[in-house]
């Protein structure tokens, strides 16, 4: 029984790139108010996780879900292209062309995502200024930071107000800043009642934004943290050692513990 | 699609690549000929000449009109070709190929679009070309435009489109192999290919070969033995081209 308020959903979705297998008969829902946040090493699954959310891979078994304009969990691989209207995302590479300004960046996105011409432009300028983008709206996205061009590609998934979500490492390349900024603006669409999928390696960042946060290892859920939980990383790294078959993984020491002492 | 037409077309006036390679053919093409014709006749037994000779029909605007149809034939495949490359090829390149996933607007609409936008930044630079090419050929002294000249610029016209509608799949080869290189290896490899099969004699029946021979290439005669089915093959070529980068772009992954 699927509750009524998830808009998205993974149902044993597997998926390998030949002999690796990125993910593994893997169930998740993101339900509408909620930050969802994914989290894990490198190399864990989550920017494949993502990409069969959002139709850009296969599954090889399993299927991935979205609710349609009907109400409807529909399989993403027949979905109506209409329903992509309500999907705004963002992963791994932000959505800036070069040669096209800021402005015209995220009015192009505006219009991919279903705005009208008249719309697009007030749309547009709205997100810009939402994401503290003004001062930079004239210039070609070519000539950006790699923060500012992550702005914008998080203006190009949000112009449109989606009801879904979908954000891969979304506060990465930020300066503090525009973290803060990046955070209002995912917990505002939350409020609205958006879904939110967020992955991240910062488990600071995702315990204040997160309502569920999952943790991914090698193609697997390996368990759930609780955003209010104290010593996240702690919790993090004995989830992590415990899916090891053997319970060791090589990761490098932590360098802050003898400078504490 | 009138959303992917316009973003396309944003795009590709925004962008050098294509103003670079339009210029050349605007500019480079003109100049060749002005030049090729002013060699040829101020020292006729030059190296320059001889070679220039054999591409060289009747006289006045006849002569330079024809030549501007023979170049055109060759500039227009290489100039659309690289820009259809990096039309194609570059939201694989950039990254901003998952972009174009999970919108109401379809893939196959963006893959059509790029086509139509290619197509009409061609058309203008064709124009704009034989813009200059009548200025130049004014400049020159040449007088008005008789019956001949007309039928010359005509035929220049059609080589142009012709070669045109050849350049769009390379796209769909720079779309299919996922970057703008590839691509433009595929345009160098068509280009080698057509000379050794119009060496070897296939000439026309290969629809690279067709535009140019027509031309005349490969002399009057040859020019004259082409034949309208053998001039037509572009046209299934480019939608053939264009169909499947449509096709492509439906079940191609993000990788």
């Amino acid at each position: 029984m699927i509750a009524q308020d998830v808009v998205l959903e993974a149902r044993g979705a597997t998926r390998s790139f030949g002999p690796e297998v990125a993910v593994e008969d893997l169930d998740l829902t993101v339900r509408a108010g909620e930050v969802h946040a994914i989290v894990g090493l490198n190399g864990a699954g989550k920017t494949t996780l993502m990409r069969l959310l959002l139709g850009m891979l296969r599954c090889d078994s399993g299927t991935t879900c979205l609710r349609d304009g009907g109400g409807e969990l529909v399989d993403v691989r027949h979905l109506r292209p209409r329903a992509w209207a309500s999907v705004g995302h963002l992963v791994e590479t932000p959505f800036t062309y070069a040669e096209l300004t800021v402005l015209e960046t995220v009015r192009c996105a505006a219009r991919l995502h279903g705005l009208t011409v008249a719309d697009a432009g007030p749309a547009s300028q709205e997100i810009i200024g939402a994401l503290a983008l003004d001062h930079w709206s004239g210039r070609r996205t070519g000539t950006l930071s790699l923060g500012n061009r992550q702005r914008v590609g998080l203006a190009s998934a949000m112009v449109h107000r989606p009801g879904l979500l979908v954000l891969d490492e979304p506060s990465n390349a930020l300066d503090p800043a525009g973290v803060l900024v990046v955070r209002r603006e995912i917990l505002n669409a939350a409020g609205r009642g958006a879904a939110v999928l967020v992955s991240s390696h910062h488990l600071d960042e995702v315990a204040r934004i997160a309502d569920r946060i999952t943790v991914l290892h090698r193609g697997h859920v390996v368990g759930t943290l609780p955003p209010d939980g104290a010593d996240l990383e702690r919790a993090f790294f004995a989830m992590v050692y415990g899916a090891e078959a053997d319970g060791h993984l090589d990761l490098p020491a932590d360098p802050a513990r003898p400078r504490r002492t | 699609m009138r959303a992917a037409l316009a973003v396309e077309a944003l795009k590709l006036r925004r962008a050098t690549a294509p103003r670079v390679a339009g210029l050349a053919v605007v500019l480079g093409v003109p100049a060749v000929t002005t030049g090729f014709i002013a060699a040829a006749e101020a020292a006729p037994t030059s190296q320059l000449a001889l070679k220039v000779a054999p591409m060289l029909v009747g006289d006045g605007w006849v002569a330079q009109l024809s030549m501007v149809g023979q170049i055109l034939s060759v500039a227009v495949l290489l100039s659309a070709g690289v820009v259809a490359a990096w039309v194609y090829g570059r939201e694989h390149v950039d990254g901003t190929i998952g972009g174009l996933y999970a919108v109401p607007v379809r893939r196959r609409d963006v893959a059509v679009a790029k086509a139509l936008v290619l197509l009409a930044w061609g058309v203008l630079v064709l124009l704009a070309t034989l813009a200059v090419s009548l200025a130049a050929g004014a400049a020159l002294g040449q007088g008005g435009l008789d019956s001949a000249a007309t039928a010359a610029l005509a035929r220049a016209v059609l080589v142009g489109l012709l070669t045109l509608l050849l350049a769009l799949p390379v796209g769909t080869a720079a779309h299919l192999l996922r970057g703008y290189l590839p691509g433009i290896g595929v345009l160098l490899a068509v280009v080698v290919v057509t000379q050794v099969v119009t060496v070897a004699g296939a000439g026309a029946w290969f629809p690279y070969a067709a535009p140019g021979t027509w031309a005349g290439m490969g002399g009057p005669e040859l020019a004259e033995a082409v034949l309208p089915v053998q001039l037509a093959l572009p046209v299934p070529v480019a939608l053939g081209g264009v169909m499947l980068a449509a096709w492509w772009s439906e079940r191609a992954e993000v990788r």
